[in-house]
């Protein structure tokens, strides 16, 4: 009798002892979709620098959005670290975050902060096109130079993308073929497209490790890590097609109701200084205040001409399209 | 030890087993003659149920043979041996009928399906369930279920029948019914049955001999009246019925008339040895409590004769118990027929007369 | 009570009697205490979800189910959710049922590593079959490379590899335990009227153990169906209804169509929860009484042995294989493509608060499970009100309830006032208790049936009161309850992705989610790293729970086996 009440005490006292170890001072809790390595490697940063920890979970920027869609207006995070333009539009619209001016924000390119102080855009990133060397050689395939060659039947089952419900990239890539063809023309080919399509990821990064793994041999992907898979000696070929590519920002800003206004600030902050900027340049991202970037070099890719407002406001109904289009029909 | 000039329906011949390290089946050697009903008893742990067992097939054993009707078989698994087991539990099969239950080996052997009604109502018959064939097991009472499993186990005609503590889940009435029947039976059909059993009255009532074993030695094999009359050890003397035991020495022997004395703590007794016994040997009377006789008076007769005192007397009815107190030691009496000589109360002085065919152990 | 006989007129203030009161009605107070509970973490949340399904904001409406039906990608995705749930509880009880027949009638060497083996995805995230599978079947798999298979894993069949192996251990266990309760003396009986073992398995083993192999069953298919990391990763275009409501929530918030697909999810599990409780009244097999025999190891006939070590073997060979690809991965670059050993997965410590959030998850909702699910056993069993069938179907309905749709219901449920729970740690400890707290309510049930209700009886008639009762009595029988309770819990929590999935918050995240995440991102290295880093530190939970139970002389397993001479 006396061994077992020990046991329960014990697994009691276990119990108790994890429930209790919840107070941690100068946490800030965020959703942030960047790629989950360059999450830690931000997260990493801004507490050398200030000491807070951003308590985070990895998620896509449309599971993000999803996400503050349906918490609000009880957000479980403090701010919101990286999402895509959308989200950061709507939540300007609906009220959801809360405006705030970084004195650190000086010198910086203006369309990276809102004119309300709503959102900062804490850098700008790209779909590149990325294959697979040693499974285009083995195939005798050319690294295709524009968009329109992934149309070609060759390509059947061989290509992987993002899909833009969960994925900001996916987003990107849909609003930007859209920009580049025309609505009309834009669909047709995102319809042609899908039938060399092997499967839709979640994450926006996803194509950049499946191609690398020799698993498709080709991806269109969000550039965030393509410089690192390189550096790591992933077999990978990344190009800019012939027709450019697309851009989304990565914003944040600070969502109403957090008990942790002063901590959500400094964060801002450390955003705003240059050696967050140089920092995120290294990683291939475009940032507000112009640094060499990894990636791309000095020489800046040609760019689709965009209106990311006009795009956010009709995400949902193409949304809806994509869905009447492509979850319809028996597979 | 085979009694007759047939061959034995069953021999058992140096069988071992054992468990890990553990020897429990250390040599039996036994012979079972056909139609003759041989029980197994002993206390739990003796090994009757693995000698069982190991008839049947189910349990490996290390060294020995078993021979059925001149066969060895010990190589054969249980589905291809003529033997056929009871199990304590009846093991029926809850989710089929009791014809379904009965006609299970049937339908294996391949019987034509109006042959196995004649045989299932003909076994419901033998056993007394006609007409409850369709019943499900758990419909039935525990007695039934019993001859429910007697008669799956009579189905396919086995040479020898296995029954392993058939009744013991049985109360009281109930199992002494049984216990009627399932000898009837038994000598009905003539079939060689093996019967385990803890309960040594059980044994005794059903037995043509019994085999008393303890740690895996078989004891002693004898019919109920060898083994009860004439134990060969102290351990069986008193596992069969109470027993008082009187330690002596043996100090005289006499051929004519064949007469031995021995000195004990409660004075000299005189019996007639049943084997050689010498002067100076150690003995232990075995002496049971319904062969001493008790008087107020002391009788005429003068041989074995002793005085006590009555210290605790039962009326149970058909027979009364007394503890007696005989210089020091303490023996128990039963009186078989209390009305004739009237009950004797506590205290009274009385006298007790030792038969002098008594049991005799030489002590070693 | 000494003190009360002293005083023998009992003292009549309020206090006294408020204590009477609570101490003849205690068990209708606690009923009455765990029903709540019940409504409001299981019911509740589950309601929720079918309110949610089919309000629109001008009212009730079927339109989204309409849409359902309408249009055929849906009814696709159901019907290979039906076909995958049934084909994997088809393969997993037939090889769980091989395994544990070798475990409990065959060659005693046999029996300790198969069992070990077969036990293994236990403790495992259940789609480490699909990183494991990527690595050698993928399309540029070691194995696709070196045979130069043609075979595509991502799709039907590759889900279908992934959730059987995934799920073996669950059939393996629910009927392993039927089998070694099920009296040995049964199959002896036949073996002995001269049936073969294949005919005592068609005839005997497989008839008696039919509710048991249906439980398993029931269990394998809601879990399979349930449980969507498999088909999130392994799917491609393969629609599956589970990973498509995680999508419509997570992706797209769009919690309408999610709820809809997850009121559709519950139906056939629904419809097999009744079926399997219809069946089992009045299947319920008694064996008469006698002492209790252990199987002996006998001969398998080489018919039923070969075949079934063919098939154990097999299975065991491919779990073994997956953990050894998914340990080896962990260190090296990139299995199959760079092969150099590495210890940057390893020592990526971004998981550990991830991990440690697991643990502590689990132990939480393992120790309120184990408490709830046998105060709730002893209710049903003891308590005499109206009402008790009802709170025992909706504790044991854990088992019919798949976990995206708690998952859902609890995000629905507890995302506002007046009980808002998400964001926060509790919400998934609690889902936890309540999506497993049927295996500790049966284990207590099945418990305290096996205990005489007389020795309750001679402990109130001496004297103690019920509190005293319950906590001398009741209590050290259910112990055993208790532990496999929170065993359970603690296990199938700590892996089990379906409904957490929901549920996690920044500052919350946990172990499954993280390797999940990983997986489906293409990261297999830090996936397979996450995943040993999980299965060490289970294993050592285990190891700490076994020897502290055994020290205090609880077998785990409460199979006290003794052979009889």
């Amino acid at each position: 009798m006396r061994g077992k009440l020990g046991l329960a005490m014990f697994i009691a006292i276990l119990s108790v002892a994890f429930m209790m170890n919840h107070a941690q001072a100068q946490n800030v809790r965020a959703y942030m979709g960047l790629s989950p390595e360059n999450n830690v490697k931000v997260v990493n940063f801004v507490k050398e620098k200030t000491g807070i920890s951003i308590l985070q979970t990895f998620q896509s920027f449309g599971e993000i959005e999803a996400k503050v869609k349906s918490e609000a207006p009880n957000f479980n995070a403090d701010m919101i670290t990286g999402c895509g333009s959308p989200l950061a539009f709507m939540a300007k619209k609906n009220g959801w975050s809360v405006a705030y001016d970084s004195p650190e924000w000086k010198g910086m390119t203006s369309e990276f902060i809102d004119k309300e102080k709503f959102w900062f855009n804490i850098s700008n990133f790209s779909f590149v096109l990325v294959g697979n060397r040693d499974k285009l050689k083995e195939k005798g395939y050319a690294m295709p130079k524009s968009w329109k060659e992934l149309l070609d039947p060759k390509w059947k089952d061989q290509i992987v993308m993002p899909s833009p419900f969960s994925s900001g990239t996916a987003n990107m890539i849909r609003f930007s073929f859209l920009a580049l063809y025309g609505e009309e023309q834009g669909w047709k080919f995102i319809e042609a497209l899908d039938k060399n399509i092997h499967h839709y990821t979640r994450s926006g990064n996803a194509p950049t490790d499946l191609v690398g793994r020799g698993e498709f041999l080709l991806g269109i992907t969000s550039d965030e890590n393509v410089k690192d898979r390189l550096d790591k000696g992933f077999p990978l070929l990344w190009a800019v097609p012939e027709e450019g590519i697309g851009y989304d920002g990565t914003f944040a800003m600070i969502l109403k109701g957090t008990k942790v206004m002063d901590v959500c600030k400094k964060v801002i902050d450390v955003f705003g200084t240059p050696e967050f900027s140089n920092m995120m340049a290294k990683m291939g991202y475009v940032t507000p205040r112009p640094a060499p970037n990894a990636l791309y070099g000095d020489k800046t890719p040609k760019y689709i001409k965009l209106d990311l407002g006009y795009a956010a406001e009709m995400r949902p109904k193409w949304n809806d399209v994509w869905k009447e289009k492509f979850r319809t029909e028996f597979k | 030890m085979s009694s007759n000039q047939s061959i034995p329906m069953l021999m058992l011949n140096d069988i071992h087993k054992f468990y890990d390290r553990l020897e429990v089946l250390k040599g039996i050697s036994l012979d079972v003659t056909k139609g003759e009903l041989v029980t197994f008893v002993g206390p739990s742990g003796c090994g009757k149920t693995t000698l069982l067992r190991v008839i049947g097939g189910f349990t490996p054993f290390d060294s020995g043979e078993v021979i059925l009707d001149g066969q060895r078989i010990d190589h054969l698994p249980p589905n291809l041996r003529d033997t056929r087991i009871c199990f304590q539990n009846y093991a029926l099969f809850p989710h089929m009928t009791v014809a379904e239950n009965i006609s299970y080996g049937l339908k294996i052997k391949k019987w034509k399906k109006n042959k196995i009604q004649e045989r299932v109502e003909e076994l419901l018959r033998l056993v007394k369930l006609e007409g409850l064939g369709g019943r499900m097991i758990d419909k039935l009472s525990g007695g039934q279920q019993q001859r429910v499993a007697v008669a799956r186990a009579l189905s396919l005609e086995p040479k020898v029948l296995l029954l392993d503590e058939p009744l013991s889940n049985l109360d009281a009435n109930l199992r002494l019914t049984m216990r009627g029947e399932i000898r009837k039976l038994q000598e009905r059909l003539k079939i060689t049955t093996i019967f385990v059993t803890h309960d040594q009255f059980e044994a005794m009532s059903i037995s043509d001999r019994i085999v008393v074993m303890k740690e895996g030695v078989i004891q002693q094999i004898g019919s109920p009246i060898e083994i009860y009359e004439r134990p060969e050890n102290e351990f069986i003397a008193s596992f069969v019925g109470y027993v008082n035991f009187l330690d002596g020495v043996v100090e005289r022997v006499d051929l004519r008339p064949d007469m031995a004395t021995v000195s004990t703590p409660v004075g000299e007794i005189n019996f007639v040895p049943e084997r050689n016994f010498n002067v100076g040997d150690k003995v232990k009377l075995v002496i049971r409590p319904e062969t001493i006789n008790m008087s107020r008076s002391e009788p005429a007769n003068g041989d074995n004769i002793l005085q006590g005192e009555v210290e605790i007397g039962m009326y149970v009815g058909s027979l009364a118990k007394y503890t007696v107190q005989v210089k020091g030691e303490r023996m128990i009496i039963d009186q078989t027929n209390p009305r004739e000589t009237g009950i004797f109360k506590e205290n009274e002085k009385i006298y007790l007369t030792i038969p002098k065919n008594i049991h005799v152990l030489r002590k070693n | 009570m000494a003190k009360a006989e002293i005083l023998s007129i009992p003292q009549r203030n309020l206090w006294e009697k408020i204590k009477t009161f609570i101490n003849a009605e205690l068990i209708h107070i606690l009923a009455a205490i765990l029903f709540l509970l019940l409504a409001i973490f299981l019911l509740y949340p589950i309601l929720a979800v079918l309110i949610k399904s089919i309000k629109s904001p001008d009212g009730l409406t079927l339109s989204y189910y309409a849409k359902f039906f309408v249009k055929g990608y849906y009814f696709q995705s159901l019907l290979n959710t039906l076909m995958l749930g049934f084909i994997n509880t088809v393969v997993c009880l037939t090889v769980g049922f091989c395994m544990a027949y070798l475990t409990t009638r065959g060659p005693l060497s046999l029996r300790k590593p198969l069992k070990f083996i077969a036990m293994m995805p236990l403790i495992a995230p259940p789609y480490l079959f699909a990183i494991s599978l990527i690595i050698l079947f993928g399309r540029n798999g070691i194995l696709t490379m070196a045979l130069g298979l043609k075979w595509s894993i991502y799709g039907f069949s590759g889900v279908v590899i992934a959730q059987t192996l995934a799920f073996i251990p669950l059939a393996y266990l629910m009927i392993e335990n039927t089998l070694m309760s099920l009296n040995p003396n049964l199959e002896e009986s036949a073996y002995d009227l001269g049936a073969s073992e294949t005919r005592i398995i068609r005839t005997i083993t497989i008839p008696l153990l039919a509710p048991g192999i249906l439980k398993a069953g029931l269990l394998v298919f809601v879990m399979t169906i349930a449980e969507f990391g498999n088909a999130a990763i392994l799917g491609g275009r393969t629609p599956f209804l589970a990973p498509d409501t995680y999508q419509m929530i997570i992706g797209e918030a769009d919690f309408e169509m999610g709820s809809v697909l997850s009121v559709i999810l519950i139906i056939p599990c629904i419809i097999i929860f009744f079926l399997h409780s219809y069946l089992l009244t009045g299947k319920k097999f008694t064996t008469i009484g006698g002492k209790p025999v252990a199987s002996e190891p006998r001969k398998m006939t080489p018919l039923v042995k070969i075949p079934f070590l063919i098939i154990s073997c097999l299975a065991g060979l491919v779990i073994l294989i997956s953990f050894g690809v998914v340990f080896i991965s962990s260190f090296t670059r990139l299995l199959g493509v760079k092969n150099e050993i590495v210890f940057s997965h390893i020592l990526n410590f971004d998981s550990n608060r991830a991990i440690y959030n697991s643990i502590q998850v689990s132990l939480i909702a393992a120790f309120i499970g184990a408490i709830i699910g046998t105060l709730l056993a002893y209710v049903i069993v003891r308590g005499k009100f109206f009402g008790r069938t009802f709170i025992e179907m909706v504790s044991l309905s854990g088992f019919a309830l798949p976990g995206t749709v708690i998952g859902i219901g609890y995000l629905l449920a507890f995302n506002t006032p007046p009980i808002k729970l998400t964001g926060g740690i509790m919400i998934l400890a609690l889902n936890c208790v309540f999506r497993f707290l049927a295996v500790g309510v049966e284990a207590g049930i099945s418990k305290l049936h096996q205990i005489n209700i007389e020795i309750e009886e001679a402990s109130a008639d001496l004297g103690a009161n019920f509190m005293t009762t319950f906590y001398k009595i009741v209590l050290p029988i259910m112990f055993p309850a208790f532990i496999a309770g929170f065993i359970y819990t603690f296990m199938t929590a700590i892996v089990s992705l379906s409904a957490v999935v929901f549920l996690v918050s920044p500052g919350f995240e946990l172990a499954a989610v993280k390797i999940f995440d990983a997986a489906a991102y293409g990261e297999i290295g830090i996936a397979s790293a996450t995943t040993m880093k999980l299965v060490v530190i289970v294993i050592f939970c285990m190891v700490i729970l076994n020897y502290i139970t055994k020290k205090t002389g609880f077998d785990v397993s409460q199979k006290k086996r003794s052979v009889t001479v």
